[in-house]
């Protein structure tokens, strides 16, 4: 499942992350990357906001869709 | 010999570089809660406080950046710092906040071979989260030193800034396995096992926090948006209007009812020459006095730019505004440029670089100069007092006006200049904090000083020009007249293209062209034009402000000095981002749109309010329609186009 597919409040672990290398690396500075965890604390305006480690970030649907959870 | 040492401030954003920065140096430095305040490099030295016996210590702070790869520009300018430049002392600073991520670039700024100092920061939210760090064992681990600092209180600084001096010359010991770049993966393996090792944790922070909570209101769908025009209205209400308005009438008062028949009176006493007289009352003092009296509006605005900046709402307008500004062509993250630009067009301009895609970064470097900046209130507030007293929506309504046409120009721009939209957002939300009022007041009192500096050098100049100007002719000789001074002649040469604006005369010309030196200037420049040949009061009601404008060209001279291209310093600031071919291309769109709003307001304006058409109306109906045909023209050659060669390069 993608992370643009997930519910708000959904809690689990990164699968994989799609899209272009830049992409891929400036989310695995952030801590987003395969096997890590990850919840969607809500989605505001169309936004995603995500909870990785200790921090909040809110991603667009295109790179909440760059983010595929493990079911 | 003093030996130089330069340090070098680095960091994930909003870690609390630029706080460490101007508390051990003494300065005011642009701080905020966002990621992405500080955009460029800047270096000064130590204050006497934490200044080193023979040691010169240069302190550079950095642009905060989440790993050594950038993925903006402002990151690349650390990237290129440190590996260029290569500091003496790198002084790492780790997000209290969040450890686990900042140890990322840690561990990647410790392969460098240059020795590193980490400073672990916000020790007061570790403290308060009741999270326990183990500070030998991370030293260990890591295999440098690590100092707990509160930059914002000032705590730890001593011993952060003398050990880093003593690492100076030291061989950075490489404890950690070496990583190669694609190995991103491993590294973050490898610094959850040092987590693990080092910090026990108490509170679980995936839970719903307050922040989390208030983000559900300001950040709503449908209410984000009012939310945010009220507090811009309150803003703008409370500069213009409110307390800042309150007492720039008393300072403008004061200035013209005191200072200048004082001065005036002083100098007759000393019996100075007539010509030095009259520079220094109608010309410096007069047009000086002009500007000074808008000091507290400009105090104020910022004061509360400040507080809003300081709280976290940042990060927030621009989840608010992402969906929105991707029709148009702009980011989310075009907003923080646009607010910070209602300070003033430098800084804000230079906020762009913090967004990712380089046409979105464009447009916003185009269009951040359409907010009314601090150095516009004057001309606005001046206006309205004139022409609108008592009414209280024209500040409010030129920032509406500026809304629209920034969303008009990004449909416009992306017409015109087509291309596919490949952006993504990304942000981080940081907490929210009560705004500190100690950093509210230290910002105003700090664009206060800036003010007055500005006023004194290139306002002042601008001043002593326009009076001497305006009294002497080509020949140098005093003219009693005006109208047969150089400065008219310039005016003139100016004033016919105006006229399709419905600006009649030399005078509304000669101060929108001193206002691209500073924006302020076309109040100066006004005051002192109308000093001399009038006795009343610049700011009153009807004053002499009448005989050139009527209550509808008025407005479309607020206009068209707000949306034509800033001053110089701001297109510099543009030139810096966007490149020679895209500043020459967007100086002439926003000439353009000043000219056309201005010119709409003007001709339309006068055949609605006034029943008759307004001066230059033939004028404008040829410039109307050559524009329009080249729009159109432009629009369909671009549509024409294969999308591959439309592309920037």
């Amino acid at each position: 499942m993608l992370l643009s597919d997930a519910k708000a409040g959904y809690e689990g672990y990164i699968n994989n992350i799609l899209g272009d290398k830049k992409v891929k690396q400036f989310l695995v500075s952030l801590g987003c990357y395969k096997g890590a965890k990850i919840k969607l604390v809500s989605i505001l305006a169309g936004t995603y906001v995500i909870n990785i480690k200790d921090s909040r970030y809110a991603l667009d649907h295109k790179m909440a869709s760059s983010i595929e959870l493990l079911d | 010999m003093m030996k130089t040492v330069k340090i070098a401030l680095t960091g994930n954003p909003n870690s609390g570089k630029t706080t460490l920065y101007n508390a051990v140096t003494g300065r005011t430095e642009y701080i905020g809660n966002w990621p992405g305040v500080t955009v460029q490099k800047k270096e000064t030295k130590l204050k006497r406080k934490y200044s080193c016996k023979n040691v010169d210590v240069r302190i550079v702070d950095l642009p905060g950046a989440y790993s050594i790869s950038p993925f903006t520009d402002e990151e690349a300018i650390t990237r290129n710092f440190i590996l260029n430049q290569r500091p003496d002392v790198i002084i790492n600073i780790i997000d209290g906040a969040n450890i686990s991520r900042s140890l990322y670039f840690t561990t990647q700024l410790l392969e460098l071979s240059i020795p590193v100092v980490t400073a672990l920061n916000k020790n007061d939210i570790i403290a308060k989260r009741q999270d326990i760090v183990n500070i030998p064992r991370l030293e260990q681990e890591l295999g440098c030193p690590v100092i707990p600092i509160t930059a914002t209180k000032e705590q730890g600084l001593i011993q952060l800034i003398t050990t880093a001096v003593e690492a100076v010359g030291k061989n950075q010991v490489q404890v950690l396995p070496p990583f190669a770049y694609s190995e991103s993966l491993l590294r973050q393996k490898y610094i959850d096992k040092i987590i693990k090792n080092t910090i026990t944790k108490k509170a679980d922070l995936s839970t719903t926090t307050l922040s989390d909570k208030l983000d559900k209101i300001i950040a709503h769908k449908w209410l984000g948006i009012p939310i945010f025009f009220a507090l811009m209205c309150l803003v703008y209400y409370l500069s213009i209007d409110g307390i800042g308005g309150y007492l720039s009438t008393y300072l403008n008062n004061f200035i013209t009812k005191i200072i200048i028949p004082d001065t005036a009176a002083f100098l007759a006493y000393l019996k100075v020459p007539p010509l030095l007289k009259g520079l220094v009352v109608n010309g410096a003092v007069a047009g000086l006095g002009a500007v000074i009296g808008f000091l507290p509006l400009i105090m104020i605005l910022f004061f509360c730019l400040s507080l809003l900046e300081d709280s976290g709402y940042m990060a927030r307008i621009a989840v608010i505004m992402d969906g929105h500004f991707k029709k148009i062509g702009l980011s989310g993250k075009s907003i923080i440029p646009m607010i910070i630009g209602s300070g003033c067009a430098i800084p804000g301009v230079m906020a762009v670089r913090t967004i990712e895609n380089v046409n979105e970064k464009r447009m916003t470097a185009i269009l951040t100069p359409f907010i009314p900046c601090g150095a516009k209130l004057p001309i606005i507030a001046l206006f309205a007092a004139v022409f609108y007293p008592k009414s209280s929506w024209v500040g409010p309504s030129i920032y509406f006006t500026a809304i629209i046409v920034i969303v008009l120009g990004g449909l416009l721009l992306q017409k015109l200049f087509l291309w596919e939209q490949t952006s993504s957002f990304v942000i981080e939300l940081p907490e929210y904090k009560i705004p500190s009022l100690k950093h509210a007041f230290n910002q105003m009192f700090y664009q206060a000083r800036n003010f007055i500096r500005k006023a004194s050098t290139i306002i002042l100049v601008m001043n002593t020009l326009v009076w001497f100007m305006q009294g002497h002719n080509y020949y140098l000789q005093p003219v009693a007249d005006q109208s047969v001074s150089m400065l008219s002649t310039i005016g003139n040469l100016v004033s016919p293209l105006l006229t399709p604006l419905g600006f009649v005369g030399w005078q509304p010309a000669v101060a929108i062209i001193t206002g691209f030196a500073a924006k302020e200037n076309v109040v100066a420049t006004l005051a002192i034009l109308l000093g001399i040949a009038s006795t009343d009061l610049l700011h009153t009601p009807g004053g002499p402000l009448a005989q050139f404008f009527n209550p509808v060209t008025a407005y479309a001279f607020l206009i068209f000095n707000l949306f034509a291209p800033p001053c110089f310093a701001a297109v510099s600031a543009m030139n810096a981002e966007l490149g020679r071919k895209w500043l020459l291309r967007g100086l002439a769109f926003q000439f353009c749109v000043g000219y056309i709003l201005a010119m709409i307001i003007s001709q339309i304006g006068t055949l609605i309010i006034y029943g008759k058409f307004a001066h230059g109306f033939q004028s404008a109906i040829i410039i109307s329609i050559l524009l329009f045909v080249i729009i159109i023209w432009k629009i369909r050659r671009t549509a024409l186009k294969p999308k591959k060669y439309s592309l920037f390069t």
